[in-house]
């Protein structure tokens, strides 16, 4: 029996998810094993037309032409899944709203350019999505358990606590009992509360999980710090997201 | 299918060939994420921890000339082994990123296959070496900056985590026993048949408080980055393009080995410094030299007590900063302007491949001059082996 094809494509992005599969290194082998990766830009030149069993999608589909790409492997995928920060948030460049693109395409490069960056959206703005593989960027360990399940026909699930159950279990001291500003409480887990082991803040890349209390940490936060901050961590990872623009936003 | 990119390359860039003036364009086709103006109205804390997401090939890069160029803007001089855990960071961010773009994007071209995973069959003690090497340089920047990609343990003057020394001392092992991986690497890449070409190559490399260059300018100031690393605006390109003093350079591996004198002396003879193919073998001189450079430091931090301090910003101080190293592709710069509470009221950022985009174009005009005897879709190929040769960064490019 041939194996499930699979394609990578990249939008725009830092190409760290991607770089984060070739880190999987003897587990890529694996992988090989068991999907025909038949389109993947950034290590190969092989390239085939669809019909895929799926796609893994990275970064923010910004320009026209990404966002034909989008469409053509939705309709040539039995699944789409995201791979990162900027597939499933539209990430860091999701930080630059619409309105402001013009303002700054002026001052970077001058009257006269062209852009070719419309805006930064998740895929879902687009396209509908099977599974977003979340992380900024995505962790190894992530990927194998995704990589897993595909392979044994499930469908991917997500961790429905937030991070703070992987960061009690790191035995990290709770930033916010320490008065320190803190997403992980509202974000989904998976990371491992990797950041806050290394000592950094959670700005939330891992995306919001089910039943997110943010009015809670709405009101924790505003006793720790002034709403420029508060602005800053939601506006790192979660500016596109309807909570923050219905319930974040307006509190600001 | 994905459009018609160069492959095997980091970002999208096409090349626009025309045959019959012997001209060549490099489309960079990336979207702008517009970054500098992502900073601004972030706190300067937030830069290091924002700019590494420019790059997933070189994020630490971008992590500590951000948190550089802080540091100067605050007038902070960091403690010793605050300077020798980056050095050591950065080692291993040097040796991560020449191992990707040698095995996965540039040894394909050179043995027949069509990518770097496809060597476990060809040549599976070759494909060993590699992944031993991609695995010591990925243990190398998690053990001091807490990941793999887009570290998180440094701040403003110091570190928000230093490594056990138990952990050093483990990864110091380790690190010896890739000095002999990083050697077969070298030798791999010097019995390569690289393609021929012969260029006026200029070259230019950072060191200390100075721009070194093999052009007519031998050197000048760092500080004065933006006037003498002039970028301009083209039409058919997204990412700028930079030339030092008006002339076209090339940055990076073969860039330093040839202005440094400081290592790869061995392999002198076999570099061609008239041909930008012999960066894939300065890229593999690196990666040797590095592997011993990552031992020295770690030996030095086993024997220094780790100071834990954190350097305070003075806000006294110019409040404006440079952040300049020497990343896998060349010199970068970051410089960041803050305001009295410390959020940046002005960023910029100039990148190695920016100033290589130039130095392609004109190599690659030369290669279509010295090669009208061959049919076109062979030469074709040798300017994507050529672009390739370059390592180009194209998200660090646009940024």
């Amino acid at each position: 029996m041939s194996k499930p094809k699979i394609a990578i494509c990249d939008f725009t992005d830092c190409e760290g998810c991607q770089v984060q599969i070739i880190s999987l290194r003897e587990k890529l082998l694996d992988l090989e094993k068991h999907f025909d990766i038949v389109d993947w830009r950034l290590v190969q030149a092989k390239k085939e037309k669809g019909p895929y069993f799926a796609t893994l999608v990275e970064g923010t589909p910004i320009t026209p032409s990404e966002i034909e790409t989008l469409k053509y492997f939705r309709e040539q995928s039995k699944y789409i899944f995201g791979l990162g920060s900027c597939a499933s948030l539209a990430g860091i460049p999701g930080i630059i709203s619409k309105e402001n693109r013009e303002k700054w395409y002026k001052i970077i490069y001058g009257a006269g350019y062209k852009p070719q960056g419309i805006d930064a959206l998740p895929i879902q703005a687009f396209v509908k999505v099977d599974f977003l593989i979340h992380g900024c960027p995505v962790g190894q360990e992530q990927l194998v358990r995704f990589f897993e399940e595909l392979m044994a026909g499930q469908t991917p699930s997500y961790r429905n606590y937030s991070v703070c159950f992987e960061c009690k279990v790191e035995g990290n001291p709770c930033r916010l009992v320490e008065k320190k500003p803190c997403l992980g409480p509202i974000t989904q887990a998976g990371c491992k509360a990797v950041c806050v082991s290394g000592g950094s803040a959670c700005y939330g890349c891992f995306g919001l999980r089910t039943e997110p209390n943010i009015r809670a940490l709405l009101t924790i936060l505003n006793n720790i710090t002034d709403k420029k901050e508060i602005e800053r961590y939601f506006t790192m990872f979660l500016s596109r997201t309807e909570e923050y623009q219905k319930i974040v936003k307006p509190n600001l | 299918m994905n459009p018609e990119f160069i492959t095997k390359i980091e970002g999208h860039g096409a090349l626009h060939i025309d045959w019959k003036k012997n001209n060549v364009q490099l489309n960079v086709l990336e979207g702008e994420r517009l970054f500098e103006g992502i900073l601004v109205g972030r706190t300067a804390e937030e830069s290091h921890w924002i700019t590494p997401r420019i790059c997933g090939v070189c994020p630490v890069a971008h992590h500590l000339a951000s948190a550089k160029a802080a540091e100067d803007a605050f007038g902070i001089i960091p403690a010793q082994s605050t300077g020798l855990l980056r050095d050591l960071m950065l080692a291993g961010q040097l040796i991560q990123s020449h191992v990707l773009h040698l095995f996965f994007l540039a040894l394909p071209d050179y043995l027949g296959i069509d990518k770097g995973t496809e060597l476990s069959k060809k040549n599976p003690a070759l494909f060993k070496t590699a992944l031993s090497l991609k695995e010591i340089s990925d243990e190398i920047v998690f053990c001091v900056g807490g990941r793999n990609i887009h570290p998180m343990t440094t701040t403003i003057g110091g570190f928000l985590k230093v490594p056990a020394k138990k952990s050093l001392e483990k990864l110091l092992g380790k690190v010896k026993i890739a000095e002999k991986a990083a050697k077969k690497t070298m030798e791999l890449f010097s019995s390569l048949a690289y393609p021929e070409l012969d260029v006026d190559l200029e070259f230019v490399a950072q060191k200390g408080d100075f721009i070194l260059s093999t052009g007519d300018v031998k050197r000048s100031l760092i500080k004065d980055y933006k006037q003498d690393l002039q970028e301009e605006v083209r039409q058919y390109s997204s990412a700028k393009f930079a030339k030092y003093k008006k002339r076209e350079v090339l940055a990076g591996a073969l860039a330093r080995i040839a202005l440094y004198d400081e290592y790869g002396r061995e392999y002198k003879d076999k570099l061609n410094f008239r041909n930008p193919f012999y960066n894939n073998l300065a890229q593999a001189i690196e990666i040797y030299h590095l592997t011993k450079t990552s031992q020295d430091i770690i030996d030095r931090l086993l024997k220094t007590e780790l100071d834990l301090t954190i350097k305070k910003p003075n806000l006294e101080a110019s409040l404006r900063g440079i952040g300049a190293l020497e990343a896998p592709r060349g010199g970068l710069y970051h410089e960041l302007h803050l305001d009295s509470n410390g959020i940046i009221t002005y960023a910029n950022i100039l990148t190695p491949t920016v100033q290589n985009l130039s130095s392609i174009e004109k190599s690659a005009r030369a290669l279509l001059e010295q090669t009208e005897k061959f049919a076109q879709k062979k030469r074709e190929r040798l300017l994507e082996m050529l672009v390739r040769a370059y390592d180009p960064c194209i998200t660090c490019a646009v940024h």
